[in-house]
């Protein structure tokens, strides 16, 4: 009877702890402007990874001699499809288009709705010399080389937002892993942690990145393992005060003097406890994960060319103020994006703060 | 406690050997050093401004004139040697001579002081003059129709880097394509000894005003949110409660009561304004072509200059390491029930 009793606290505990949870969506989604960041940003991401459906210079469907062509999935020649105009390399489906409509023979091409890709130099169409200034069509204009910002604007997005997710999930691991046994067994550990962790947090990062750079061209997943490298340290602060807090509690003592091993105390006891500020942070550390990404592009020590890039976009923008939209159009994109997260921020951190605030008196 | 600080203060000693050994360590494997870069200088005949090489062939150079750039820059004795020559040198509070300058480091890097001293200050002072009392108000009027605009600015000012605004700023009223109102970047007009008193006051205030608002945008929001809920915090303890009911004004709650204890979080920062000295974002510098010391660190690791990369890494180590003593000392003096042992 008495392991009857036991399991039956537990599944109430369970019970509780997933209405916990509930608790806290449910005031997320009250909060009008963090839930509806967060909506609109979940879903920009996920429609960013079928970008090519919208915006590419690659046409959705070709109808050419009676069959049907898909240039999304397989690269065809200019000649394969009979083009005329520079008709070299890989076909340009835009003067496919217009030649199909002019020769008006049944064949048709289907375009996305913004048909310029991110790396695609429009010389041979535009007249004048790059960068141009926004126009109908290329709404935000095109770079030093001809190409179109806006499509660079918005695989730009892809890129950066994944690059933050992917080094905050990771320097998160290492942060808590790191801050948890710092926090957990604290004496000599914690001491010498802490002094490799104050020499680790004082390195110069940008000396690495200049070193790794000229050795070997930096990549996504190289410039990742770098940033993570030098980002969890601030998890660590966090996560070795949560664990000094929450070791000293009587619940952990209850959970030791019943034999519980070292390994259920963090992992069952302690780290579900200590959570709270790790999944409030984790979008401000988004946010400076951007930052970081969009500074070495900025400085030319991020990702190599010709990533689609906001810094990248702001360095060419600053050799000559001239060009405003260089600087205006990825710095609106940046914001929007960073505005939204830190909205998104505020609103977990209200919904997860058990704190209400009522003035007295 | 005493104990423990001066214990703080004596481990300031191995985290601080070990910050220089690494980074000395790591500068040893930058391609393109000093000698790389003069050993190129030397087939292209010493012209100036040859390509830094990644690789220093040594074709065509004698062998002598080889060991002897070695012993100039101290290349021929093995790492740990000129690690502790280093040291040696920097306990006698010599750092060596700048490479791209011919300058001693020391002189280099006090040659900056100034600028960043200057606009440090300035955009701390502004930072605190202005973000506290906002927070202060922010808290007592929580909820009202000024504390959701003034939040929305603060957040949008959040979500701006600073250097990025400071590029804005430059395209909007730099005189490009918009408004000529202010200069495109520079500590002072060139002809600034020339001018007259009032006019040497309104040209560095007129230099001054944009990069300071980059410098501030960044450390605004923080600063205003981290007031305003310490302020919430303590408004809503007991002992206001008390203050209320024995018949206080607000004012004297807020002013006498509240804010002191509010203030204990946001005071901890100011043990790291010694390292104001050496205050300067290099993106906003460089942004702004300001000569400060954050280009000057950019430059010289760009231009492999050594003894300068590893010069300022000194003097901002010792300010960080301190400036967090200092904070934890200030906690300490701030607020009585912090014992740290």
């Amino acid at each position: 009877m008495p392991e009857n009793k036991i399991n039956n606290t537990e599944e109430e505990k369970k019970k509780v702890s997933v209405s916990i949870f509930q608790k806290r969506w449910k005031k997320f989604k009250t909060l009008k402007r963090g839930y509806i960041s967060f909506v609109v940003i979940v879903t920009a991401f996920l429609i960013s990874f079928i970008l090519p459906l919208f915006v590419g210079k690659s046409a959705l469907l070709v109808h050419y001699n009676g069959e049907y062509y898909f240039p999304l999935f397989k690269t065809y020649q200019a000649t394969d499809l009979g083009q005329k105009r520079d008709a070299y390399g890989e076909a340009n489906y835009r003067f496919l288009k217009q030649q199909y409509s002019e020769e008006d023979q049944g064949n048709w091409v289907l375009m996305p709705f913004y048909p310029y890709g991110p790396n695609e130099n429009l010389l041979n169409e535009l007249e004048g010399n790059p960068p141009h200034p926004p126009s109908g069509e290329h709404w935000a204009g095109t770079d030093d080389r001809g190409r179109d910002v806006f499509a660079r604007l918005l695989y730009g997005f892809n890129i950066g937002l994944s690059f933050a997710l992917v080094v905050t999930f990771f320097s998160y691991i290492i942060g808590i892993a790191i801050g948890a046994i710092l926090g957990f067994y604290g004496g000599k550990v914690d001491i010498l942690g802490q002094r490799f962790i104050e020499i680790w947090g004082t390195l110069p990062f940008l000396y690495v990145i200049i070193i790794i750079s000229s050795i070997i061209n930096p990549n996504f997943f190289l410039l990742v393992l770098i940033l993570t490298l030098f980002n969890w340290i601030g998890m660590t602060y966090y996560m070795r005060g949560e664990f000094y807090r929450e070791k000293a509690r009587d619940y952990v003592a209850a959970a030791v003097s019943m034999g519980a091993k070292n390994k259920t105390v963090i992992f069952k006891h302690i780290l579900p406890n200590s959570l709270t500020p790790v999944i409030s942070y984790a979008p401000f550390a988004i946010v400076a994960n951007i930052f970081s990404l969009v500074s070495l592009d900025f400085l030319g020590f991020g990702l190599p060319p010709p990533t689609p890039s906001w810094g990248q976009l702001m360095q060419q923008g600053l050799t000559n103020i001239d060009y405003w939209w260089l600087i205006l159009t990825p710095l609106l994109a940046m914001f929007l994006t960073l505005l939204m997260i830190t909205f998104i921020g505020e609103a977990i951190r209200e919904a997860f703060d058990p704190k209400v605030y009522s003035r007295l008196r | 406690m005493t104990s423990y600080f001066i214990r703080r203060f004596l481990l300031i000693i191995p985290t601080f050997l070990g910050i220089t050994l690494v980074t000395f360590l790591i500068l040893q494997f930058v391609p393109g050093g000093p000698l790389e870069t003069a050993l190129m200088q030397m087939r292209t005949g010493g012209q100036q401004g040859a390509e830094v090489g990644s690789s220093g062939t040594t074709q065509g150079i004698p062998q002598e004139a080889i060991e002897e750039l070695k012993r100039f820059y101290g290349f021929d004795k093995p790492i740990y040697e000129r690690y502790l020559i280093w040291i040696g040198n920097l306990v006698q509070l010599d750092l060596g001579t700048s490479y791209k300058y011919n300058e001693p480091v020391w002189d280099v890097i006090t040659e900056r002081f100034p600028v960043s001293i200057y606009f440090g200050l300035v955009g701390f002072i502004l930072t605190y003059i202005v973000c506290v009392p906002l927070g202060v108000y922010k808290a007592v009027k929580n909820g009202s129709a000024f504390d959701f605009t003034s939040s929305a600015l603060v957040f949008i000012g959040y979500s701006i880097p600073g250097f990025a605004f400071g590029a804005m700023m430059l395209v909007l009223f730099g005189g490009g394509s918009f408004w000529d109102v202010f200069p495109l970047g520079g500590f002072r007009s060139e002809d600034w000894e020339s001018l007259s008193f009032w006019g040497k006051i309104w040209d560095q205030v007129h230099h001054t005003f944009l990069p300071v608002l980059s410098y501030m945008i960044g450390s605004f929001a923080t600063l205003t949110i981290l007031t305003k809920n310490s302020v919430i915090e303590n408004l809503s303890q007991d002992y206001i409660r008390t203050a209320y009911s024995k018949g206080l004004s607000e004012k004297k709650v807020i002013f006498g009561h509240a804010l002191r204890n509010s203030l204990i979080p946001i005071s901890t920062g100011l043990g790291h304004a010694i390292s104001l000295v050496l205050a300067g974002s290099f993106l906003i510098e460089k942004v702004f072509n300001i000569n400060g010391m954050g280009l000057l660190g950019y430059q010289s690791i760009l231009d492999r200059d050594y003894p300068v990369v590893m010069g300022i890494l000194v003097i901002s180590t010792l300010l960080l390491l301190i400036g967090n003593i200092l904070s934890d000392i200030l906690y300490a003096i701030v607020d009585p029930r912090i014992r740290f042992k």
